[in-house]
């Protein structure tokens, strides 16, 4: 027996290592090891009771139905048992097992457990090859013997069967009824973190130089490599073969239930991945406020809400939009109403877009030579035949300077009206505000103000209408949105564009105890002083008006105040004048005379002129209210328009009622130049921004350009208005060589010059030129 | 509303203007002045290719998003502006 055991365990001593393995793991299992190992005296008494006196019954084997608490002891006497793998219930064994020829063997022992032992001898014996050598089924005492040591050596209970065993005591446990309260109550599932499980320590070999014990790894080190050399030649080493066991292998079959496997794709495009991260943040956003929404409604009624705040202004307006959209979105159906669709603002964007779109595709050569691209032929165009005659006239005239008609602002709304005013957008040059009324002072009509964009010639942006005709318009620079409005009946107001109703007017000096009595004719902003350096210059708004007044006007809380600038006296000859002042004061309003226009000085703005009914030009200053600098005397009949040269700050021009058009230089009193052409008052006269020398002048029924690098004393375009409309208002285009003409049908039309030759020089100095020679032949 | 009403008919009466479709999200024209079929059939297929448009866009640049797609064909031209969850299609011809 002895020797058995020591056999038994020289042969188990191989898989030690193996078990020593799944000591480390998982503590459990070795719990149950050790635990099963105290039962074991009682059991082994037990045994001896029960089995065959014939037996030498080691003090092994615990026959009990759970464990054999086997011991096993290599030669030092270290207890090397393994351990077992398989932990069955207590329960297990009781069942019976269905050997008949092991029932013979063991007639004498009726216990289930043995038989379910020896069911497991018989399969242990044939899977644990290591024991098969030393078992021999055919002495039935050494069976039982082999069996015993075969069941000693049955660390491992391997139990095939066992689960067979199992099977029917647990299918008991498995036909508990489900029912329906089980299956509603809430399981608690506890996740615990286990230890940590290493399943693989290699230690590594490598150290590092800044480690402690360094020193005595380098020495080690050394004294191995002289080792290794000294090895080759030496008597102490010998190269000798040795042969270790190999370890049995076993083979194990599993099965497992199938592994369902669900395919799932999609595809996370960088839009997607920006939506749901920036949607995140939003929702923890207004998670707040919206506990209980629909998180699909409110993630739409979100993005809809989203939408439309880029096209509003300032956050607040975002906020109470989202507010609006998600109380309303809790509410509705999932199908999005086609009325909301029609009404939401993202609708009335795309519509826009769309008009312009369309609108630029009807107009696209006209548009495209206004923004001085070059026009293409589109060659999916049918184009009509054309004439020799007409290539060939079409070549002559494109030498010549000309005029070429582009389009007409114009709609329904406006047509009949006559246009008194225009003006452009300071910051945006592809707006364009345009005044109109009737002048007439017996046919007082309510006045209209349209926003035209360049990208819809077709129909205005804004439409306001004014309780009186407007006369002159003004954009301010500063506030881009903000429109000056002078009106027929001396109201001053201000509109904000951007807002699309009636709120736009924001200030009106209708009620206010200074405003005009009379037509205001001229509004303007002007920059007031720089206070410091880096701050943006402030701006005021002064008008000039037919009671003699030039008035500067700021917003307040309560509307518009005002400072007036200058009265314009009547200066009259001193023999008319001096029985009358002696009773009259300056501020007589017969004393006084109508302004009609106003212009600032481009760089010093504290610098006017004042244009009058007299005829007198007046040099002004901010400062000083009640004298003028100076006067200029040429013009007897109202003075229309007068306006400083943006190239050369000392020029300026004036147009009158008199037929002419005087070019005056600061400091002269007379002027440098005059120009007639027509019997006819000209109304406006305006510098062109791009050629320094180039200005155009209407006189009701046609459009003149002139320039003064070719011809003094002619204009050099002449354009003639169709027969029935009078030419009205006159605007020069920004960049760009156009020109606007207004006229009495409300169609403000677009003319682009052509050919208009510019001289080779700086343009400041051909008109320099230009009157220093004019100056010379007067002096002369 | 109707200011929309108007701005629509605006547009509908434009020189070269063939038709206008008002898709839904669902891909039903809520309001169109073209035969059912034909707004159907436009409806349908300018779906897809406007989705797919604006992922294109979408993808290169995330805080970009399509305004207006147009197609240009021999005949006339295709515009869609696709806004959240609908389409407005109009079909011009400028050349008329």
């Amino acid at each position: 027996m002895s020797s058995h055991a020591e056999k038994m365990k020289n042969a188990s001593l191989t898989p030690n290592s193996s078990f020593r393995a799944l000591n480390n793991s998982g503590s459990g299992i070795h719990q149950i090891g050790r635990s099963s190992r105290h039962p074991r005296n009682l059991a082994g008494s037990q045994s001896r009771k029960n089995s065959n006196s014939k037996l030498n019954c080691l003090d092994k084997g615990d026959q009990s139905h759970t464990r054999r608490a086997v011991r096993v002891l290599d030669e030092d006497g270290i207890d090397v048992t393994p351990l077992v793998l398989y932990h069955a219930d207590t329960g297990d064994t009781q069942s019976k097992q269905g050997m008949l020829f092991l029932e013979e063997i063991f007639s004498s022992s009726g216990l289930d457990h043995s038989q379910s032992t020896s069911s497991v001898n018989v399969c242990s014996s044939s899977s644990f090859q290591g024991s098969s050598r030393l078992s021999n089924l055919s002495n039935k005492a050494s069976l039982t013997k082999e069996s015993e040591d075969s069941i000693s050596k049955l660390d491992i209970p391997i139990r095939p069967r066992a689960p067979y065993a199992e099977l029917p005591r647990k299918r008991d446990h498995v036909k508990q009824h489900v029912t329906e309260e089980m299956l509603d109550e809430v399981v608690d599932i506890l996740l615990i973190e286990t230890d940590t499980i290493s399943l693989l320590d290699i230690p590594s070999t490598i150290v590092s130089e800044d480690a402690d014990d360094v020193e005595t790894i380098k020495e080690r080190n050394i004294r191995y490599a002289e080792l290794c050399k000294n090895r080759m030649g030496n008597d102490k080493f010998i190269v000798r073969s040795m042969q270790s066991f190999g370890g049995a292998p076993k083979n194990k079959q599993i099965q497992s239930d199938e592994i369902v496997t669900v395919d799932k794709g999609t595809t996370a495009t960088t839009w997607d991945i920006y939506d749901s991260f920036h949607n995140q943040n939003k929702t923890t956003e207004s998670e707040f406020t919206y506990p209980e929404s629909n998180l699909n409604g409110s993630k739409i009624q979100e993005k809809r809400g989203e939408t439309s705040s880029s096209s509003t202004v300032g956050t607040s307006s975002t906020i109470s939009s989202l507010l609006e959209k998600d109380t309303c979105g809790d509410s509705s159906k999932a199908e999005p109403d086609p009325q909301r669709i029609l009404q939401s603002d993202s609708f009335q964007h795309s519509l826009l877009v769309m008009e312009r779109t369309i609108v630029a595709n009807i107009l696209q050569p006209k548009l495209s030579a206004y923004r001085q691209l070059p026009v293409q032929e589109d060659c999916d165009r049918t184009a009509k035949p054309q004439t020799k005659k007409q290539c060939e006239e079409d070549k002559m005239s494109c030498l010549t300077p000309a005029i070429e008609h582009l389009w007409a602002f114009g709609c329904e709304l406006t047509k009949g009206c006559s246009i008194t005013s225009m003006a452009w957008n300071k910051k945006n040059p592809d707006l364009l505000a345009v005044g109109y009324g009737d002048i007439d002072p017996r046919n007082q009509k309510a006045g209209i103000i349209c926003c035209w964009s360049i990208k819809n010639p077709l129909w205005p942006e804004r439409i306001f209408y004014c309780h009186s005709c407007v006369t002159s318009l003004d954009f301010s620079a500063n506030n881009p949105g903000q429109l000056a409005v002078g009106m027929f009946d001396g109201t001053v107001a201000l509109y904000n564009v951007p807002c699309p109703d009636d709120r736009a007017c924001i200030a009106s000096s209708r009620e206010s105890s200074e405003k005009h009595l009379h037509p205001v004719w001229q509004v303007t902003w002007i920059k007031q002083e720089m206070r410091s350096s880096g701050e943006e210059r402030a701006e005021a708004l002064v008008s000039v008006s037919a009671d003699g007044r030039i008035t500067k006007w700021f917003l307040c809380s309560n509307g518009l105040e005002s400072i007036d600038l200058m009265m314009l006296r009547r200066v009259q000859n001193t023999k008319m004048e001096a029985p009358r002042s002696k009773k009259t004061t300056a501020n007589d309003l017969s004393m006084v005379t109508p302004g009609l226009c106003v212009d600032f000085h481009p760089i010093d703005s504290s610098i006017y002129l004042v244009g009058t009914w007299e005829g007198l030009i007046h040099k002004c200053s901010v400062s000083n209210s009640q004298h003028f600098l100076e006067t200029y005397e040429k013009h007897f009949c109202p003075v229309n328009h007068v306006e400083w040269s943006p190239f050369c700050p000392n020029v300026f021009l004036s147009c009158s009622s008199d037929w002419t058009i005087q070019l005056w230089k600061q400091g002269l009193c007379a002027p440098v130049l005059t120009f007639t052409s027509t019997q006819r008052a000209v109304y406006t006269v305006r510098w062109s921004p791009i050629h320094s020398a180039v200005f155009a002048a209407i006189n009701g029924r046609q459009v003149e350009i002139w320039d003064l690098n070719t011809r003094i004393l002619y204009p050099t375009i002449v354009h003639h208005a169709a027969p029935d409309v009078k030419i009205t208002a006159l605007l020069f285009a920004t960049g760009t060589d156009c020109i606007l003409v207004g006229d009495s049908d409300g169609q403000a039309t677009v003319y682009e010059l052509k050919n208009l030759s510019v001289g080779e020089g700086k343009q400041v100095d051909s008109l320099e030129d230009i009157i220093q020679s004019a100056v010379s032949k007067n002096v002369m | 509303m109707a200011e929309v009403e108007e701005t629509l008919k605006r547009i509908e009466a434009h020189k070269g203007v063939i038709g206008t479709i008002v898709v839904n999200a669902e891909g039903i024209p809520i309001r169109t002045n073209l035969d059912n079929s034909t707004a159907v059939q436009y409806a349908g297929l300018l779906r897809h290719l406007t989705m797919l448009a604006r992922s294109t866009v979408r993808d290169i640049d995330p805080q970009n998003d399509l305004i207006v797609l147009r197609i240009r064909t021999k005949k006339y031209e295709i515009m869609v502006a696709p806004e959240n969850g609908f389409l407005l299609i109009v079909i011009q011809n400028p050349c008329e």
